[in-house]
């Protein structure tokens, strides 16, 4: 139509849809009044008036036909079908009250699981990162050093800003007992590298960020509201960070986020941290760098190549076989996620796929009992597209109800998973439902109601137009119920394959909580501590509180205290470079890295770590006596194999002084990073023999046979007694630290064992479903198998043949399927092989003996079948 | 007397916009005046009348109005808009064409 044309017929269109009722009366009249004067004339022609009217009625051929067509021609049907089928396909699912529930709530649980997901993935890996031009931000694989990166800066020309920052505790004195917090340690240019514009006052600038430099300050909104109230005339004010003053120069936005550990406060690098510009070898630093426009990654990758080059000639020794490579900051982030979330994300599309496929048997089996009345509707004329129109609308408002209540179940499911506190999925903390998953569910929703509405209005479109069907039984029940059995053989098989991965799950679960983790973790308390630089800066105060905190744990009744650089599972851990006496010499850089921890105290009695030759530590070693060291088993494995290691003296590499600790004992391996991690050669030194003054915190580690409540409370008073400023954090037992240390493998376990639950809830309740219907329609033939001598047994062994078929078929889709799919999980496993034959052969079985449980219960009620009501019924 | 369904839908929709050009009328009065003006020649049937009228009322062709008739039984009135009758001429002309070809290809001599 032209455009001008429109001008006409859009109001005329508007009347017809908002005004129907004036326009269906002016319709009326219209007509009635043809009829009129057409009587009129036909009176007029000499005919009495009853005849007239008669005749003026044929004349019309049907006025109710005219009356449609008026309105075809009004050319606002599709919508007003589309209305009167909504309204239709409400009052249809209220009269069946079963039906509705069944499939809303089948419907929810699908579309709600995969919202929820959605939701999480959404969160963690498709929203960008908070930082403007998020994508132009890039970070190397490795932490670097302060020297480093100021080379860096000078000597490249891609990077438009170079961040970098580190986060150390400082303690708050604001009021009450002291705090400790974290704070970034940032240069300048940190600010720009991200793009963070304070919502409070300004960044330091280049001149504020050098050796003894101002002492500023910049909070986290979350620190300005907790400590000071969100107080708008903040900036300006001072405030006490390990008995220094901070003047608050700017507040950062609520939304500001960093990756890796939280920070309350940003300060200046080199103000906060003078040493930190003269070692070049320790990598502290998390680096951001933000591509000038124009340059692309590969330019910089390249320009970051040739500085490698360029820094392992100038500075061998701290750099020589130290590569950076570049990476975009994202992909740093999510990267070891993504596989996890995608094998989540497919277990509970699974979920979905069966939801739909019990939501279609659902309709197939409603549709069998609707026949009557469509084969109605279909003689009275309503042709087969329209009856297919109006089911799908049907299907899709079940659909979309579906998803409305998934949606209130998604928003539930995602605060249980929060509650579920997965470690190590970045920015987890702020999932919501927000537009995306809302839009997500709405598609959803939609593909299912019309892909999964289709095979059941084709079936009743094409069934109904079979009028001479007057019985509702016959044998088998046609293709309608063909296709039931198909589904739920499909159901069947996908319940299988999560099965099969949450019981793969399982054992892997199980088989990494069984690890021995080389330690203790059995009524041993621990917290950490650090002591603030102000009061401790040398070695003789620090000593000092070692011995005195070690004789007071010590003197608690039934305790024994130990203190360690770096608990197990911790996530910390230090590295140094070390030479072995005697050995050949190797070129400065390139020495041996291993694990190393600074203990006090009766560490290793505390933790149970066995002794395996030689001793621990004593009383006679101490400051002033000979440097002393314990190694564990992998470090004589792998640097003394076959030897004896003790008696034989190592030392950091490059020490100045040389430093050499003689070997005096070996302990077990302890499994430091994590029960599914590879335990490393690690050396033990001591509190009061380390020339390391910056180590000033530690984990003590208490053990004990009192409850953890009173012993916490008694260590509390002791150490406070010793030092009333010192805050404790990370206080915990070592069973949760253990348990903490597992986090990320329970939580992929409760998803899937979840969504495996779920799924075969559905398949149970899909093959009940169908068996039940098979015995309705069986009910005759039943009758007369009876009648004709069956006894109670063959009738029970014929239902649970077929019914065994169907979960057989099922059963054995799914197990190939599962052989094919399983290897897609295989890095989400612990020591269990993605065709574990054990999962593969019990799991199957259970579901098999259950399904034919299912069947059970139906076919008790066929076993009990009266051939005479059976056979009259009709 | 040809029957009113031989002729084709455009044809039809033709003859009632040239009705509706001569002078606003109500459906009945066109099908009256149609009969009067063709020599009772063509009569367009009830049932096909007001479909038809109803569709060049939505294509903007003519514009309907309730107005008081005779006996003061309102009745719908329809008249041609600017649109139709543009769209008259366009379509008079081109059955002139057409009818003329036919003409002429029928009275052509047989051999």
């Amino acid at each position: 139509m032209r455009f001008e044309q429109w001008l006409y017929a859009i109001p005329l269109r508007f009347r017809s849809l908002f005004r129907r009722d004036a326009v269906e009366n002016e319709l009326d009249d219209e007509l009635q009044f043809h009829l009129e004067r057409k009587t009129q004339h036909y009176v007029t022609a000499g005919l009495s008036p009853e005849d007239a009217r008669r005749h003026a009625v044929r004349d019309m051929e049907g006025m109710e036909l005219r009356k449609e067509q008026c309105r075809d021609a009004r050319r606002v049907n599709r919508f007003e079908d589309f209305i009167k089928d909504l309204r239709f396909s409400l009052r249809t699912l209220r009269k069946s009250p079963g039906f509705t529930a069944a499939a809303v709530l089948t419907l929810a649980l699908g579309i709600g699981a995969n919202a929820a997901i959605f939701s999480v993935v959404n969160a963690v890996l498709l929203r960008s990162l908070p930082y403007p031009d998020s994508n132009r931000i890039l970070t190397l694989s490795s932490r670097d050093s302060l020297p480093d990166v100021e080379d860096i800066q000078k000597r490249t020309q891609s990077f438009a800003a170079i961040g970098g920052i580190t986060s150390q505790a400082l303690d708050f004195t604001g009021e009450g007992e002291p705090v400790q917090i974290f704070a970034g340690l940032c240069n300048a240019e940190f600010f720009g590298a991200l793009g963070i514009q304070p919502a409070l006052g300004r960044p330091f600038s280049v001149a504020e960020d050098s050796y003894g430099g101002p002492a500023l300050v910049l909070l986290t909104h979350g620190f300005w509201t907790r400590h000071f109230g969100g107080d708008s005339a903040i900036v300006g004010r001072t405030i006490r960070l390990s008995g220094n003053s901070y003047t608050v120069i700017g507040v950062l936005p609520r939304e500001f986020w960093l990756p890796g550990r939280p920070v309350d406060v940003l300060v200046s690098l080199r103000v906060v941290n003078p040493g930190a510009g003269k070692f070049r070898g320790v990598h502290f630093l998390r680096t951001y760098f933000r591509l000038k426009t124009g340059i692309s990654l590969a330019q910089a990758g390249a320009e970051m190549k040739s500085m490698d080059r360029w820094l392992e000639e100038n500075y061998p020794e701290e750099n020589r076989d130290f590569h950076r490579r570049l990476l975009p900051l994202r992909d740093s982030i999510i990267g070891d996620v993504r596989p996890e979330l995608l094998v989540l994300s497919a277990a509970v599309g699974l979920v979905l796929l069966i939801a739909c496929v019990n939501f279609a048997s659902l309709q197939l089996a409603r549709s069998a009992t609707r026949r009557h009345e469509i084969a109605i509707r279909s003689a009275l004329g309503a042709p087969s597209g329209r009856l297919i129109r109006q089911m799908l609308t049907e299907s899709v408002l079940l659909s979309f109800l579906g998803g409305a209540a998934g949606l209130v179940l998604a928003a539930v499911g995602v605060r249980l998973l929060m509650a579920l506190k997965p470690s190590g999925l970045p920015r987890i903390a702020d999932t919501s439902i927000d537009t995306r998953v809302l839009g997500f569910t709405f598609a959803v929703s939609l593909l299912t109601g019309i892909v999964f509405g289709m095979v059941p209005a084709f079936n009743a479109a094409l069934v109904g137009t079979r009028l001479k069907e007057n019985s509702r039984t016959t044998a088998g029940g046609g293709s309608g119920f063909r296709i039931r059995k198909i589904l739920v053989i499909a159901e069947f098989a996908l319940a299988l394959v999560l099965l099969i991965g949450a019981g793969l799950m399982i054992r892997s679960f199980t088989l990494m909580h069984r690890v021995d983790p080389g330690f203790r973790a059995d009524s041993v308390l621990t917290m950490r501590v650090e002591l603030p630089e102000a009061r401790y800066r040398e070695f003789p105060q620090q000593r000092q509180f070692h011995r005195q905190l070690l004789e007071s744990f010590n003197s608690i009744p039934g305790a024994q205290a130990g203190m360690i650089s770096e608990l197990p599972m911790s996530g910390d851990y230090i590295t140094h470079n070390f030479v072995i006496e005697g050995r050949p010499p190797l070129t400065p850089g390139s020495e041996p890295e291993v694990q190393t921890r600074t203990i006090a105290g009766d560490y290793f009695r505390v933790m149970g770590i066995p002794l395996l030759t030689g001793r621990d530590f004593g009383v006679q070693d101490r400051t002033g006596s000979q440097h002393v060291a314990i190694v564990n088993r992998s470090f004589v494995a792998q640097y003394f194999p076959g030897q004896d290691a003790l008696g034989a003296r190592v030392e950091w590499a490059r020490s100045d002084p040389p430093d050499w600790m003689t070997i005096v004992g070996v302990v077990g391996d302890v499994k430091h990073f994590g029960p599914d991690q590879p335990e490393e050669p690690a050396v033990y030194d001591l509190y009061s023999q380390t020339a390391q003054q910056w180590k000033r915190w530690m984990y003590v580690t208490l053990h004990s046979n009192t409850s953890a409540g009173s012993l916490l409370a008694e260590a509390k008073q002791r150490l406070w007694a010793i030092d009333n400023q010192l805050p404790l954090t990370q206080v915990s037992t070592m069973n949760e630290v253990l348990a903490a240390s597992l986090d990320r493998q329970r939580f992929n376990l409760t998803l899937l064992g979840i969504f495996a639950s779920v799924a075969f809830a559905l398949a149970m309740v899909g093959i009940y479903g169908v068996m039940s219907y098979a015995i309705t329609q069986r009910t005759n033939e039943i009758g007369i198998r009876v009648a004709l001598g069956a006894q109670r047994k063959d009738i029970l062994r014929l239902i649970l043949v077929q019914g065994a078929r169907l979960a057989f078929l099922g059963g054995t889709l799914g197990v190939a399927s599962s052989l094919l799919l399983t290897r897609y999980m295989s890095h989400l496993l612990f020591a269990v092989g993605p065709r574990d034959p054990q999962t593969f052969v019990a799991i199957p079985f259970a579901l098999f003996a259950v399904g034919l449980l299912a069947c059970y219960v139906p076919a008790r009620r066929a076993m009990h079948v009266d051939p005479i009501v059976a056979l009259r019924y009709e | 007397m040809s029957k009113p369904s031989d002729l084709v839908q455009g044809t039809l929709d033709l003859l009632l916009l040239k009705i509706l050009a001569l002078e606003p009328l109500n459906g009945f009065a066109v099908s009256i005046r149609l009969k009067q003006v063709s020599g009772d020649v063509l009569q367009v049937s009830d049932g096909s009348l007001y479909p038809a009228l109803h569709k060049l009322e939505q294509e903007g062709w003519i514009k309907a109005e309730w107005r008081p008739s005779e006996n003061n039984r309102r009745a719908k009135f329809y008249s041609l808009t600017r649109l139709g009758r543009r769209h008259l001429e366009r379509e008079a002309a081109n059955w002139s064409r057409l009818s003329a070809a036919i003409s002429h290809v029928v009275k052509l001599e047989e051999a």
